[in-house]
């Protein structure tokens, strides 16, 4: 058993024996090694059959899974064996890790060799490399660039949202009558399901000639009403659409901020003498401000999604007005079996959206410290 | 036969006193036969009453067939397997059958036909179900990861090229060929249909064809007459039968007033649909570009260079471009599934081209208005044609040129190549098949509810629906405008070719702009064509034209 002192610096407080024979470790490093050298078998003699330098083979690649699940348990028992007690606390994290390895790391790595290949899933020939093309294809893809320029209008439409929800969510705070009743019909959007909405608000709602929204803009004088015949109005529909559906996202979130508010700091703005306006401009707005902002990171990053909603009512028309870089990419995957081109695409798009939110992220990072 | 047009068709015309009527005249029928043909040999005797008799499960009016019903068929249509196989034959072999769950018919149906299968040949299936949605990404998937899971298929005859040839289908062996009587297909669906390089691949066991629709009250309104007479066209104020009349006739009615309402002429979906839009632009365009001494109309067979930009095309375009103002409001935001469904037969518009079933919905939908007021033929002819090798517009010495669009061929089933190294196996898969796509079984197919058309000649037989309780002139009327596309000797068939809905696609796509303005028709046919090239470049153009060669029957 250790002393005290022995366990100096050891936060655990470990009280098993630490002692490796010779043997153990042996077994241990054979045990690693062996399945590493399966695994790393498998994968060279699959490789070179997959490119025809072997004939012999596997015919599909899940042997190579099996072998490193294999690898993965054998790492695992081997850490017990060579490290004793450290080895079982490694064990807490490394299936975890080696989960997410093979769950998303190498899908990753996967699809960036993907999107720099000509993959069309109809062609005879298969998978080839292509290095750049897909890039150099995308640069000129004017069909690409028009949805990158509509996620800009897209995203922009947020400060309006956000606007609407700010006001709804100080209604909501708000001694109201009802306010539990308002707060959960006020959420129904958020339940309901892009397609659904799609559905039931853009192709029969806002149906031009029975339904009740074109009905209604005839009654306020607009002729004949049509929410998706020119490209502003279209794009301006799917964005109220859009916003319809997580409006109630932001302003449960702005909703939760308010609610957290000091109510000393507010009453005191009372004592002082504040007017409501500029309660709200001098007290509550700032002290929203890291709610506010996490609030619209968090839908910026659900728009940049928008997909649903334009494949079901416009499918990106007129003319691609509406079109979201997701809507494109869903037409290159599903409508034209494009997967080399496709994955660039959402790549591409990944990086991009990494390094604006990071940039917005960083832009705002003075706003999103609490006050003292 | 639809579900949707079951049902209408059974709200609005049939009685038990019509459908009595219609059972004691396939008795009498019946009877005639046993009494007159009684010298002929025994299996068509046979033949003669399993029809009747599988049509009278559970009988038209008395509610939808349930699974038991679909045994019951399944059972009675077994003759044809007893002549091939012995009971037992296939005891141990199990085989995996890919196909749709679609409006819970297709693969559920086939179930319930082929468990009197099961259990007298002893061979077992295991079900794939899928969304029609998630089809065409399934089978592509498979094809490109080399993971065809499934011995037997349920397919589009569009698919073949990325199936048949590629080689993963199985030959279709003779005694199939007799089983199920292919001789009996209508005309487009023979060869080359089903087959690459002169080998048989399909079995079809669906119809489909776009034909055109035309709204009668319109062109007997007399005010209209006397309007057209005044505005000084030629001609009398008729159904047009071209696409020059139909251009004319739906420039004239705009800005008329029908019983009130705005008059509005032929209906052009601009909105895509998942590819399968193209097929309305291509509806316009076959008259054109479909000439009677050329099979090919999309692409140049010799090289695969689209026509799509040619002039033939590029004036399809056009007409539609030249009536965009004379369309309802809103129209570049509908979709062929609007143009049909919304506005023809909601009473918006007075010619419209679609699938056969569009037409029967009209006479029987709950919310159709013109159910009474509908008349159907093959889609319009063109009073020149395109001759893409000479480069000329032709005048044929017959009249106008037709050529009725054979969109989409129909679903069909076919057995893949993976069974054919066990000879068990694969004649467990083709006898499988052979039993959905036995002549009996898909005249009961054409009759009751199944997401399948009429396919056959011997589905165009009026007194055997008669006889089964369908109201003679609606049948008639509803049959006649599909079988008149479907024998057309210069029908336009739809390239098999791998990708093919990739192209349709992209033209969309590119359509949509033209439609919005953006491009000329012939800017807009360019990058449509320049779009396709890069397609059959990245499938690969030296397959391409092999196999859209085989597609068309060329060597």
């Amino acid at each position: 058993m250790m002393t005290p002192a022995q366990s100096e610096g050891d936060r655990l407080h470990t009280v098993l024996s630490d002692h490796m024979s010779p043997r153990r470790i042996l077994a241990g490093r054979a045990l690693v090694w062996s399945a590493a050298f399966v695994l790393f078998a498998t994968l060279v003699v699959q490789a070179l059959h997959d490119f025809e330098y072997l004939s012999f083979g596997f015919e599909t690649w899940r042997p190579v899974l099996y072998a490193y699940v294999l690898w993965a348990i054998s790492m695992g028992v081997a850490q017990v064996l060579l490290r004793g007690e450290r080895g079982k606390r490694a064990l807490f994290v490394l299936p975890a890790v080696l989960f997410v390895v093979s769950i998303v790391v190498f899908p990753l790595l996967f699809g960036l060799y993907i999107s720099f290949t000509d993959w069309n899933l109809s062609s005879l020939t298969g998978r080839k490399f292509n290095g750049l093309d897909n890039f150099r294809q995308m640069l000129s893809d004017p069909f690409y660039w028009n949805a990158l320029k509509n996620m800009v209008y897209y995203v922009l439409a947020i400060s309006v949202e956000y606007a609407i929800a700010f006001g709804l969510a100080l209604l909501l705070n708000a001694q109201i009558r009802a306010r539990k009743f308002f707060r959960v019909v006020f959420l129904l959007p958020l339940m309901l399901s892009p397609v659904a909405v799609s559905w039931m608000v853009g192709k029969s709602m806002m149906e031009i000639r029975f339904g009740p929204l074109a009905n209604v803009a005839r009654f306020l004088g607009w002729e004949t009403p049509s929410f998706f015949g020119s490209p502003e109005i279209a794009r301006l529909s799917i964005m109220v659409m859009d916003a319809w559906t997580f409006i109630p996202f932001m302003m449960i979130m702005l909703l939760a901020g308010l609610q957290a508010l000091p109510k000393e700091v507010l009453e005191a703005a009372k004592v002082d003498g504040c007017k409501p306006w500029q309660s709200f401009w001098q007290v509550i707005f700032p002290l929203m401000l890291p709610v506010s902002i996490t609030a619209i990171v968090i839908r910026i990053i659900f728009k940049l999604k928008l997909a649903d909603i334009i494949i079901n009512v416009t499918a990106g028309g007129p003319g691609g007005a509406t079109d979201s870089v997701t809507s494109f990419i869903f037409r290159e995957y599903r409508d034209r079996s494009n997967v080399g081109y496709g994955t660039l695409l959402a790549m591409v798009y990944l990086i991009l959206i990494i390094i604006f939110v990071t940039t917005l992220l960083n832009v705002v990072k003075r706003w999103m410290r609490p006050t003292n | 036969m639809k579900v949707e047009v079951y049902r209408r068709l059974m709200a609005a015309q049939m009685s038990r006193r019509k459908m009595l009527k219609g059972a004691a005249a396939a008795g009498v029928a019946a009877a005639g036969a046993a009494g007159g043909l009684g010298s002929f040999a025994g299996p068509a005797f046979a033949q003669g009453n399993v029809r009747t008799n599988i049509l009278r499960i559970p009988g038209v009016g008395v509610g939808s067939p349930t699974d038991a019903d679909w045994q019951k068929v399944g059972a009675l249509c077994l003759g044809p397997t007893k002549i091939n196989t012995g009971e037992g034959e296939f005891a141990g072999v199990e085989l995996t059958f890919l196909g749709l769950n679609n409006q819970n018919l297709h693969n559920f149906l086939f179930r319930g036909f082929l468990k009197p299968w099961e259990a007298y040949t002893g061979a077992k299936i295991n079900w794939i179900d899928l969304a029609q949605a998630d089809y065409n990404a399934r089978l592509q998937q498979s094809i490109a990861t080399g993971t065809v899971d499934f011995d037997v298929i349920e397919m589009g005859a569009p698919f073949e090229g990325d199936v048949c040839g590629k080689g993963l289908a199985s030959i279709m062996p003779d005694w199939v060929k007799q089983q199920i009587d292919m001789n009996d297909y209508v005309g487009y669906l023979k060869a080359p249909v089903g087959t690459w390089e002169g080998k048989t691949y399909r079995i079809s066991i669906d119809g489909d064809c776009h034909n055109f629709n035309y709204r009668t009250d319109y062109f007997k309104d007399s005010k209209l007459a006397a309007a057209w007479t005044a505005e000084g066209h030629q001609g009398p104020w008729k159904v047009p039968t071209t696409w020059q009349k139909v251009q004319e006739v739906t420039k004239f009615l705009k800005g008329k007033k029908i019983g009130g309402f705005d008059a509005n002429g032929y209906l052009d979906p601009l909105k895509g649909w998942g590819g399968f839009g193209f097929y309305f632009l291509g509806s316009r365009a076959t008259a054109y570009a479909k000439h009677p001494d050329d099979p090919a109309w999309l692409f140049d067979p010799e090289s695969m260079k689209p026509r799509v930009n040619n002039p033939a095309w590029v004036r399809a375009i056009q007409d539609v471009l030249d009536v965009l103002d004379a369309q309802p409001p809103d129209q570049i935001n509908a979709d062929p599934g609007t143009t049909g469904f919304q506005q023809f037969l909601a009473g918006t518009g007075s010619m419209l081209s679609w699938w056969g079933d569009i037409g029967s919905n009209a006479k029987t939908s709950d919310t159709s208005v013109v159910g009474d007021s509908i008349g159907f033929s093959i889609l319009p002819g063109s009073d020149d044609v395109y001759n893409a090798k000479s480069g000329k517009w032709d005048q044929l010495p017959s009249g106008p040129s037709y050529a009725p669009n054979m969109a989409y061929i129909g679903w069909g089933v076919y057995v893949m190549a993976r069974v054919d190294s066990d000879s068990k196996k694969q004649k467990a898969a083709w006898s499988a098949a052979a039993h959905l796509g036995g002549k009996d079984i898909s005249l009961w197919c054409a009759a009751y509810p199944s997401g399948f058309q009429p396919y056959r000649n011997s589905h165009f037989d009026i007194p055997e629906w008669v006889g089964a309780g369908y109201d003679e002139a609606f049948i008639a009327d509803y049959l006649a405008s599909q079988a008149d596309s479907y024998n057309h000797p210069n029908a336009a068939i739809e390239p098999r070719i791998p990708g093919i809905f990739q192209y349709y696609s992209v033209a969309e796509d590119e359509l949509a702009k033209i439609y919005a303005g953006q491009y000329t028709a012939q800017d807009g046919a360019d990058r449509i064509a320049a779009a396709w090239d890069k397609i059959t470049d990245q499938i690969g153009r030296k397959s391409q034209i092999a196999l859209y060669k085989a597609s068309l029957g060329l060597s």
